[in-house]
């Protein structure tokens, strides 16, 4: 697929058809998630992919966001000491929710390129989450991504380019 | 449906409310009208699987679906949308074909627009 049909083609989705996606294919999406960039080469990410319906269901009864049923859920954490010990308090606070957001974005287009829907979400208990999936201490998750096959495809919200975007300084509104 | 698949339901659909309450202290205020609409839909869906039948509710539930995600586009759209959902809800609940309430001791009948 090429990437600017994929770049406007996805969307978030949040019906899905009762269908599973292949293991494999979930871990296609991972190995797109791990090449995005990441800070001083951190790779503090971690990735907990649930596909058990019933775990699935505890994890949508604690997350508001969390819209529709996927056949996946993918909890993209960071680990924040190792984030810290790499890249000081700076890599605590911005640098690992910034890579987690990067990963985030490849597994989306790598998911769409595949047929498959997805949804970000940060409407989600961090807490109530990380007990559902076992999180230990320090693994923050930062986002999780509903996946499915998409069973609605729905158009896409305009994008605003005016008092956006500026060449070389900046010229518009504080 | 069974009733121990029923009160996982119902539990899933209080969790849901219960995170809804806190997630909401750190959310866009936008978030807590398209929460209650959202639940209110999980709630008559799950009638619905109980064939708890309403045809009133089932109308007012594929509203909500047709029109909540305007949350995410058009904040002006989601409040249109929002004032035509409880038009909708006074409609099904047929006012003006009861007699009108006393008035200042003179009996009136309710207009309908």
């Amino acid at each position: 697929m090429d990437l600017q049909d994929a770049i406007r083609g996805r969307r978030s989705i949040r019906a899905f058809r009762n269908e599973e996606v292949p293991r494999d294919l979930l871990a296609q999406l991972i190995e797109a998630a791990i090449w995005a960039p990441s800070a001083s080469n951190a790779q503090t990410w971690r990735f907990v992919i649930a596909t058990e319906p019933k775990r699935i269901r505890s994890i949508k009864t604690v997350s508001p966001g969390l819209l529709g049923d996927p056949a996946a859920v993918i909890a993209v954490c960071q680990d924040l000491a190792a984030a810290r010990e790499r890249g000081g308090t700076l890599g605590e606070t911005f640098l690992a929710p910034v890579d987690a957001a990067m990963a985030t974005e490849n597994l989306l287009l790598a998911a769409y390129a595949e047929g498959l829907g997805t949804c970000v979400i940060a409407s989600f208990h961090r807490g109530a989450v990380g007990r559902v999936l076992g999180l230990p201490e320090g693994i923050e998750p930062m986002l999780l991504v509903s996946v499915g096959w998409p069973a609605e495809a729905p158009p896409a919200p305009s994008r605003s380019r005016e008092g956006r975007v500026f060449f070389e300084v900046y010229n518009g509104s504080g | 449906m069974g009733q121990a698949e029923l009160e996982e339901r119902l539990f899933e659909l209080v969790g849901y409310m219960v995170t809804s309450g806190r997630n909401l202290l750190d959310e866009t205020s936008l978030y807590g009208p398209f929460r209650l609409l959202d639940a209110a839909s999980r709630l008559i869906l799950l009638l619905e699987d109980e064939e708890i039948i309403s045809s009133r509710l089932s109308t007012i539930r594929e509203r909500i679906d047709a029109g909540k995600y305007s949350v995410m586009t058009s904040p002006g759209e989601f409040r249109t949308f929002l004032d035509s959902l409880v038009d909708a809800l006074v409609d099904h609940m047929n006012p003006g074909k009861e007699k009108g309430g006393d008035q200042l001791g003179k009996r009136t009948e309710i207009s309908r627009g």
